[in-house]
């Protein structure tokens, strides 16, 4: 499968604010947000271009395995960027940013990128936690802020490229250490025009799900 | 392209796409899988398509309509999916296929829905097809759905996965082949799984786990951990320049995660596992490998072995995260109480060892070589034992042999079968499996066999003793962690092995008797009496080094030294550190103080750094465990910033540097020896948050200084507001409605961290920024104020400028009086003064403290701080009306009693005053030295003198107690290092701010009777400790004879 760079994410944040809706969303954009359904999954991936490059973006899902202390260390170490969720519309998943932003700053790597996202804005009434809360927070531990909707797709592009755009930049800057797999970027194949031919025609057409 | 898909679909179906949620559509999409069959280039995304709406419709049915589901499984329609899976019908469908089961298994809540989907069999079979592995993406969707399942186990569910009949459980064998992948990403879903599976309180399943798989697994495991660490030797050992820091960190935190995935698995606590993996642990790499390595660095051999720092960092590793205590207190045995006898059993143990690696094949053998090769016929045993229920649990006979001939086209997959043709696997593969057990039990029985040498030397040991008939009795592993604390020429090794012990102390697994037998107590240790005198005498001695001008001991080794020493000699009730070694810290705490008066500068950026060292030390108190994961310790210690290593870690790198580390010094053996001593901190920080004022506090005004101004804050917001100064803080107030001539607070900011500017065009105008200072690393320092002041003429604007600018060098001056006390600088004004007019400085400074000391005791009481800042601006005369005015103190701001506050603000020791006053022609001079600019301290502290007494009059409190305690104190420092209180920091600054222009110097005389408290203090202290010392050493010489 050909692409310049593989971008492992990770994506944290309490039970229920809508992680692994996120996730569909971005990396199959045929699962389309209706109402009366709630789907989500615990990984996937997609291709996206970040300066005429082909970007590979993976995304795990860290869901259900909060018990496991090794689990979630071992998660962070390996990601490039990492996607801190919570629930506008619930207080105690902002609350517990601080948490998470520790144990990420803890076991990450020094340059992963940490994104704040306040999903569910499509929940204006039921809202919590303004939009001024999560700028400010993000400004105070130099995060990337977004609101977002899995349900109705809103910004959830944005939140993931941008993302995406940040870690080029670094890698760009010679900041992260590309060849050094433990970071959670991989180089593409070198020879992968060969192969590409089938393999990228098919990967094209899965990945494409978002691209349409 | 999907949107065309949908189209097709939707076209099909001939509806709107809104149905497509119902069962409806459902039987629609099982009329298309009916007419596809065989999947070809055409239909392909016609079936992928399908297959994605049909997950999307049993998630709907799940969450909606449970008649969804009861057609899919009246429909059989998982049958499809395996049969298009089975077709090889390549990447594409498989990585649609491997989503929507992900999708399907993540998002069923329905407990019977679940079931419905698990009843057939159907998910094991595909979880034993042999996907193309290669592919990074199938591999992810493969491992991920695993996962996915292993989250869904329960007592109920896991009937579904393991067989108990058949022996097979494929979701965890199948699972486990991965477990050295070199995907990260996939090692850590291989160990959820397997957490996933220990978790469940299946006894039949948990036993066929240990009966089956964990010898393998567990044997494998420890190998892939050891050769890691062999890895991280070798890059520890061969680096040059740190150049291999990056790789090495990766290491370290691959053998973290490997400790902490040990850690998961025995903290599940499943008894009998445990007992295998403790085996492995232990008996093949712990103390083969890391214990070993700590006695034989000079020997030769072919055994593998690591170096001493490798093998004490990655000890205290293991002693931090893992505290099962079975496994932690046999290692801790060896460690602490091994003997030669053990070290020769541990030889046994190798010949054993050799001997049974001769009779079972390729057990353990010294070289790595060896074990590698018996890693990799474990390997052969392991994946022919994981195999062969995997085929067995395929629905059809033919679909085995596919399935065979996939594992011959996987490279992974054929390592496994090499050597064994298929025809005979069958029987080939029981004869491996009874080798395996057999090796297991053979195991066992040799780790029992260690085990009762180990306690026999044990008892043998304490007998030794207590009876004290093997007096030359030696601890080699004890002896060498003993004298790798010297520090004399690095603390490379010190500050392992202070960590290794630190670790053992804390860790919760060990038995405290094990402990006790060095005399290192636990955390909490009940009631002792003695400590391990040798360890202390070390410690201190790291200590010593510290504070030496060139002393090469970095500041971690000396926090966690000091942590240690505290572990060491405080009990319950108190401290029980022998006077000797009391004294020997005291030295080491005056070398830091000699230290920090070299560095000691009236530069502004001395204050600066002082605050942020204490803010950063405190914030962040040394976590051992943090410190235990960063990978750059390993490598000699290094002076240079440029690798970016931590500042505590590390040596100081130019003056800058030397002088935050002084700093440091300073301030850990300061709060050291206070804490031995019993005695609190009363001085440090300079600036406690507590004292100064805060945003909605009401003050009482009336004659205070006031500038009225208009605010613009950055964001266009303006408001109109009153500027107050006060000693080390500007504040902006507004009138309180309430009551005549209060205020109460909108901001108040540090003076120090201000900056004042004129505005270009407008001389009527001042911008004024305040910055706070950075908390933590993360963050930047922010502006939290940022405003243009508008007053209303020139004049005022210009009386603001100079009442801030002028109130900023004071609060700073006042500052770096107190730090010049802290050091006792005017002990030896003659000599060890650095900087310029410090002598002068620090005499003057001297009266504020004396002064502070009683108010800081009720400075708590914030009818304090109102009612001094209620006299800011008076000159000395009004102090007594402010006396008056403390009766009646905000509601708000002060519940308190106000008579107390009263007393302890205006509360002088007058006596002490008078009685050690002297001659101060010598300091005023030095004054007029000083090179300072303009007001000479002085002149505050005289003003403030005269609050003082007029205070102390008005009050006559009888806090005299007090007093004379501080002045009795038996230790040096309490007297030379008076108390603070912004209290009357305040007072004297607010004085003194306006005596800038409004009062002429004052007769220093009445400074000089402050300044002169700790010289005529000192001498009688001085005999006290010299006394004790003589004692001590007396006490040192009967040791010496016992």
């Amino acid at each position: 499968m050909a692409y310049a760079y593989l971008f492992k994410y990770i994506i944290i944040g309490d039970t229920g604010v809508g992680k692994s809706c996120l996730l569909l969303q971005f990396t199959d954009k045929r699962f389309q947000p209706v109402h009366d359904l709630t789907i989500g999954v615990e990984f996937g991936a997609r291709m996206i271009t970040i300066d005429g490059k082909q970007i590979k973006l993976q995304i795990w899902d860290t869901a259900g395995q909060e018990s496991f202390r090794s689990i979630t260390r071992s998660y962070y170490r390996g990601a490039a960027g990492a996607l801190l969720v919570y629930d506008i519309t619930r207080r105690d998943t902002f609350n517990h940013l601080t948490t998470w932003l520790e144990d990420a700053r803890q076991h990450s790597n020094s340059n992963m990128v940490i994104m704040l996202i306040g999903n569910k804005s499509d929940l204006e009434s039921r809202r919590e936690v303004k939009k001024e809360e999560g700028e400010a927070f993000a400004r105070e531990h130099g995060l990337i802020f977004m609101e977002t909707s899995a349900k109705t797709a809103s910004n959830v592009e944005e939140a993931f490229i941008n993302t995406a755009k940040e870690i080029y930049e670094k890698i760009q800057e010679g900041v992260f250490d590309i060849n050094n797999e433990a970071n959670g970027i991989k180089i593409g194949p070198q020879h992968a025009a060969s192969n590409a031919t089938l393999a990228g025609n098919q990967g094209g057409q899965q990945a494409g799900g978002g691209c349409c | 392209m999907f949107g065309r898909s949908r189209s097709w679909v939707g076209g099909g179906h001939g509806k709107a796409a809104r149905s497509i949620h119902s069962l409806d559509h459902l039987k629609y999409m099982y009329h298309v899988l009916t007419k596809n069959t065989t999947v070809t280039d055409h239909n392909r995304n016609l079936l992928v398509e399908t297959i994605r709406s049909i997950t999307e419709i049993l998630i709907w049915g799940d969450q909606n309509d449970s008649s969804v589901f009861d057609f899919f499984l009246e429909k059989n329609m998982f049958v499809f999916f395996l049969n298009i899976l089975r077709q090889k019908s390549g990447r594409y469908v498989c990585v649609q296929l491997l989503q929507t089961l992900n999708i399907l298994f993540e998002n069923i809540s329905h407990e019977t829905s679940l079931y419905y989907l698990l009843s057939n069999n159907y998910v094991n079979s595909i979880i034993v097809h042999k996907f193309d592995f290669s592919d990074e993406e199938i591999m992810a969707y493969y491992i991920s759905f695993l996962k996915t399942l292993s989250l869904k186990l329960n007592n109920h569910t896991v009937h579904f996965f393991y067989n108990e009949h058949t022996n097979d459980f494929a979701l965890y064998t199948e699972a486990i082949k991965f477990f050295n992948h070199p995907e990260s990403m996939v090692r850590i879903a291989v160990r959820t799984i397997t957490l996933n599976v220990y978790k469940v309180d299946n006894q039949p399943m948990l036993h066929y786990i240990r009966d089956k798989t964990a010898v393998p697994y567990f044997s494998n495991l420890v190998w892939f951990i050891g050769s890691h660490v062999i890895e991280l030797d070798n890059c520890v050992q061969t680096d040059e320049e740190h150049r291999n820091r990056g790789k090495l960190s990766d290491l370290v935190a691959e053998h973290l995660d490997h400790l902490h995935y040990l850690n998961d698995i025995l903290i599940i606590n499943c008894e009998f596992l445990n007992d295998v993996l403790t085996d492995h642990l232990l008996n093949r790499l712990f103390l083969p490998l890391y214990v070993y390595s700590l006695v034989n660095q000079d020997k030769g051999g072919e055994r593998p072995k690591i170096s001493l720092q490798v093998s004490l960092y990655l000890l205290s590793q293991v002693f931090l995260i893992i505290h099962y205590a079975p496994l932690v207190n046999s290692l801790a045995e060896v460690i602490l109480n091994g003997d030669l006898s053990v070290f020769s059993s541990k030889v046994e143990q190798d010949i054993q060892r050799s001997s049974a690696k001769s009779s079972i094949r390729c057990f353990i053998k010294p070289t790595e070589t060896l074990e590698r090769s018996l890693e990799i016929n474990k390997h052969k045993g392991k994946k022919r034992l994981q195999k062969r229920p995997n085929y067995k649990n395929v629905g059809e006979e033919e679909e085995e042999e596919r399935g065979l001939e996939n594992t011959q086209e996987d490279p992974d997959k054929a390592k496994g079968t090499e050597g064994s043709s298929k025809g005979i696997k069958a029987s080939g593969e029981n004869e491996e499996i009874e080798m395996v057990i057999m090796e297991r039990c053979k195991m066992s029985e040799l780790s029992i066999s260690v085990v009762t040498e180990q306690n026999t030397t044990d008892e043998e040991k304490s007998a030794a003793a207590s009876g004290s008939e093997m007096t030359n009795w030696s601890r080699p592993f004890l002896d060498m962690v003993y004298n790798a604390q010297d520090c004399a020429e690095d603390d490379y090794y010190a500050l392992f092995v202070l960590c290794l012990l630190y670790a053992m102390s804390q860790n919760k697994g060990i038995d405290p008797v094990k402990l006790e037998r060095i005399q290192l107590p636990a955390q909490h240790a009940e009631e002792k009496s003695s400590y391990n005198h040798v360890l202390a005498e070390r410690l201190i001695r790291i200590m010593n080094y510290a504070a030496q001008p060139d002393g090469k001991v970095r500041l971690a080794t000396l926090e966690l030294g000091c942590l240690l020493l505290k572990q060491l000699v405080l009990s319950k009730s108190g401290s029980i550190i022998k006077d000797v070694h009391l004294a020997c810290l005291e030295g080491a705490r005056e070398e830091s103080v000699h230290l920090l008066r070299r560095f000691y500068k009236g530069e502004e950026i001395f204050l600066d750094m002082f605050e942020d060292e204490y803010r950063s030390m405190t914030s962040k108190p040394m976590n051992v465990e943090y410190l235990m994961m960063d990978a750059s310790i390993l490598l000699p210690p290094t002076g240079t910033p440029l690798t970016g290593i931590d500042f505590v870690k590390r040596l100081p790198c130019g003056d800058v540097e030397r002088t935050r580390r002084a700093i440091r010094v300073f301030f850990m053996l300061r709060s050291l020896s206070l804490h031995l001593r019993d005695e609190p901190e009363t001085q440090l920080p300079l600036t406690r948050e507590e004292d100064l004022i805060k945003t909605d506090d009401v003050l009482d005004l009336n004659n205070s200084d006031l500038i009225a101004c208009t605010v613009i804050t950055k964001d266009g917001g303006q408001v109109q507001r009153f500027l107050a100064v006060d000693i080390y803080q500007m504040s902006l107030v507004e009138p309180d409605v309430a009551r005549l001539g209060w205020g109460v607070v909108k901001f108040a900011g540090l003076l120090q961290d201000m900056q004042v500017t004129g505005v270009e065009d407008d001389s009527r105008a001042l911008n004024i920024i305040i910055h706070k200072p950075a908390s933590s690393p993360h963050s930047k320092p922010f502006p939290i104020l940022q405003a243009t002041f508008i007053f209303s003429d020139h004049i005022r604007c210009i009386i603001a400028k100079q009442r801030l600018a002028k109130g900023r060098i004071q609060a700073r001056r006042m500052k770096m009086q107190r730090i010049a006390a802290l050091l006792d600088l005017p002990v030896q004004p003659s000599t060890e003064v650095m900087g310029f007019g410090h002598s002068s400085a620090s005499a003057a400074q001297h009266l504020p403290f004396r002064f502070y000391d009683q108010s800081r005791r009720g400075s708590c009481d914030p009818a304090v701080q109102r009612s001094v800042f209620a006299s800011v601006d008076k000159v000395p005369g009004f102090a007594v009306a402010q006396c008056i005015n403390q009766p009646n103190p905000s509601p708000l701001s002060s519940p308190s009693p106000s008579s107390s506050g009263s007393g302890s603000t205006g509360h002088c020791d007058s006596v002490t005053a008078s009685s050690t006053s002297t001659p101060s022609a010598a300091h005023s001079p030095s004054v007029d030295d000083s090179s300072a600019p303009e007001q000479p301290p002085i002149i505050f502290s005289s003003q403030m003198m005269l609050v003082d007494e007029t205070s102390s009059a008005a009050s006559k409190s009888g806090k005299n107690p007090e007093v004379e305690t501080a002045n009795l104190s038996p230790s040096l420092i309490p007297a030379q290092q008076p108390t603070i209180s912004l209290l009357s920091d305040d007072n004297a600054d607010a004085l003194s701010v306006e005596s800038l222009t409004l009062v002429p110097p004052i007769d220093p005389h009445s400074i000089h009777t402050f300044s002169c408290i700790p010289q005529s203090s000192l001498p009688s202290e001085v005999c006290g400790v010299t006394e004790g010392e003589g004692s001590d050493q007396s006490q040192q010489a009967d040791y010496d004879e016992q």
